[in-house]
């Protein structure tokens, strides 16, 4: 007999994840799936409106990284209208990008990430949340935190108009240039914002690093897959956040690949299941050899662990430190355990704090000249930033009035989504085991796609507002035989 | 300090947007006295919009199903279910206003929020259902009643604060 275990948001069907979890006779795990939304219908919605309007369209898909689809959308219509923005202009774009990443990975640590390990994996259901991380942090903070937060949106706010939808990217530049007073603001911005990724990394080390329970959880072998890894790279192969190559290594760490994000489509490709939705990008070079670790398997993944694994370290003095530390504590890079991404994220963090620092120092961020005017007539442009939860490309095709006939979008998820699904399967497995299912068992499994941050900010306003998830077992009659209500 | 109005939801998605039409028409009436925020957002991330004002209104679109779309249902925080949310990306408002006790930040004392049922919040590109924009028409005139409730509250609390030194209570 197959029992299946639903766990099930039960409020937005179509815009959340689920994961179904069957068991055999003997009450192990046959298999598991994690199915991902996709946003859907967005392309087709993008299709007869002017590229122009797309940075701002875009920006409204997702309440959780608007930011990341501005740029995305924004680089795409330099490269349709083939027009190369300013120098201060670039730096502008990668200072509010840098203050974006280093707000949205603050908030993951201590939100989302945090729960887990602050609070503990299998520490008591009313216990995992903020509130869990507060108590074991301390209440101030949670200050720091919401006051950190406030002072990087206030900075974004300076230069791009909007924090939640960004209006200041224009193809071949941006609308409005700093001025001295601006560039103070971020300099004591971008001080702030290193240490406070210091501190964020203090606590890691502290909380996580020191309890040898946890080390053992994030080296385990149910939380590790040998797959290829990408991420975007400057041209010494330090990790981007928003422009260069884009590079994949192998498994065991070499360069495997390189190539421009205009070639995107000769790499990867899509593979469609019959249970999901969601499309699996895979790498075309090696073909979809099903849901495997290993150089034979063309899965690969996105995110803060795969940025580093794909780089050869970061371009600042103390994330590059921090990055040695990592690798030398976990063996060496690649490194292949999921959960390794939540410090991974505060090394990003660290750099993004840095790299806000030098582009606020730097005397041209102020330079007047911010935009040069697009000429030529527009035909396809493909933009591509690393999104704080992974790879994000937007691809646009237009008639000569530059009005979109085609549009592709690949989102971090989409990325990750073979490699979160292996996650689901093996953590299932390694966790559940007799038919012993509880809330503790359970979430060691939600563990497991909570370090890729999957995000699906783009179903989730109405009221009220949560993501509650059921937890249903049926038996071989698909009648439930029991049934856990998270909310 | 004038009180907060923010207005949730994603126009790309339907009735989703409802909350973001209310912003737009509230903003377009004269002498709303109020700080009218119209967001995308989710979640935790809302905490920062609330911190300083005294009193708030939320505004969104809400899919029960038990209700005829276009029903504007006024709820109070305590009415919210308690929920620990397991990500950030859905952290609900009882959430979110348990933290900022926990953190003792200057957080509204009074918050109403204003619900619209909606028919359909999961299209890209579609329209607003005919009974929703009804909806939005009536949680206008309920948000403006209720603003105008507020300002002569805390004008008489004021005034009577002047006078005797009593600094009375604000009602819902």
């Amino acid at each position: 007999m197959t029992r299946k275990i639903t766990v099930d948001p039960i409020t937005r069907l179509e815009g959340h994840g689920k994961i179904d979890i069957f068991l055999n006779d003997k009450g192990n795990v046959d298999r598991a799936y994690f199915q991902v939304p996709e946003l859907r219908g967005f392309e087709k919605f993008a299709e007869g409106r002017p590229a122009e309007d797309m940075p701002q369209i875009t920006s409204r898909i997702c309440g959780v990284c608007p930011t990341a689809h501005h740029m995305a959308a924004t680089k795409a219509l330099d490269d349709l209208y083939k027009v190369d923005p300013p120098p201060a202009a670039k730096k502008i774009r990668e200072l509010v990008y840098s203050t974006f990443y280093a707000e949205d990975h603050a908030l993951h640590f201590f939100f989302l990430g945090g729960p887990d390990f602050v609070v503990g994996p299998t520490a008591p259901k009313a216990e995992r949340n903020i509130l869990g991380v507060l108590g074991k942090v301390g209440i101030e903070v949670g200050k720091k935190v919401i006051g950190f937060r406030k002072e990087m949106r206030e900075l974004i706010t300076l230069a791009a108009g909007k924090v939640i939808h960004p209006v200041f990217g224009l193809p071949g530049g941006v609308s409005k240039s700093l001025c001295a007073e601006d560039q103070r603001k971020f300099i004591t911005g971008g001080d702030h914002a290193v240490e406070f990724a210091k501190f964020c990394l203090n606590v890691f080390n502290d909380v996580v690093l020191k309890n040898k329970q946890y080390v053992e959880t994030i080296l385990s072998d149910v939380y590790t897959h040998k797959t290829y890894y990408m991420g975007t790279v400057d041209p010494h192969n330090k990790v981007n956040f928003y422009d260069g190559d884009l590079r994949v290594v192998a498994p065991d760490g070499t360069e495997f690949l390189k190539f421009k994000s205009g070639d995107y489509l000769k790499h990867i490709a899509e593979h469609v299941e019959p249970w999901s939705y969601i499309k699996f990008c895979y790498l075309k070079d090696i073909g979809w050899k099903g849901f495997e670790d290993g150089p034979q398997s063309g899965v690969y993944a996105v995110a803060p662990l795969a940025r580093l694994n794909a780089a050869d370290g970061m371009a600042t003095p103390e994330a590059q430190a921090a990055y040695e530390l990592f690798y030398s504590t976990l063996g060496g890079r690649p490194v292949h355990c999921t959960l390794a991404n939540h410090w991974a994220r505060l090394i990003e963090l660290l750099y993004a704090a840095e790299r806000m620092k030098e582009l606020a120092g730097d005397p041209e961020i102020i330079d007047p000249k911010v935009r040069n005017i697009p000429k030529k007539i527009p035909v396809e442009g493909v933009g591509v930033v690393e999104a704080p939860r992974g790879t994000l490309f937007h691809h646009y095709q237009t008639d000569a009035r530059g009005v979109i006939e085609k549009a592709n979008l690949i989102v971090a998820t989409q990325n990750n989504a073979a490699r979160i699904a292996m996650s689901v399967d093996k953590a299932a497995r390694g966790v559940i085991k007799d038919g012993k299912v509880d809330d503790g068992i359970l979430n060691l499994v939600e563990v497991a796609f909570r370090a890729y941050d999957p995000c699906h900010g783009c179903a989730t306003h109405t009221l009220p507002g949560q993501m509650p998830l059921v937890v249903r077992v049926f038996d071989s009659h698909k009648k439930i035989v029991s049934e856990i209500r998270r909310q | 300090m004038k009180p907060l109005v923010l207005c949730l939801g994603n126009e790309l998605l339907g009735d989703d947007g409802a909350g973001m039409l209310v912003a737009r028409k509230l903003k377009a009436t004269q002498g709303h006295g109020s700080d009218i925020i119209e967001t995308s957002l989710s979640g935790l991330s809302l905490i920062e919009y609330f911190i300083g004002y005294k009193q708030a209104i939320i505004v969104d679109a809400i899919h029960t199903g038990n209700h005829p779309p276009g029903t504007v249902i006024e709820l109070y925080p305590d009415q919210l279910r308690s929920v620990i949310a397991p990500s950030p990306h859905y952290a609900g408002l009882p959430e979110m206003l348990e933290l900022a006790k926990s953190l003792d930040v200057e957080f509204p004392e009074d918050i109403a929020i204003f619900a619209i049922e909606v028919a359909d919040p999961y299209t890209i590109g579609g329209a607003i259902d005919s009974r929703v924009e009804k909806g939005i028409d009536e949680a206008v005139i309920k948000i403006k009643a209720r603003l105008k409730r507020w300002q002569s509250l805390t004008f008489r609390t004021a005034a009577r604060k002047k006078i005797d030194g009593n600094p009375g209570t604000v009602a819902r």
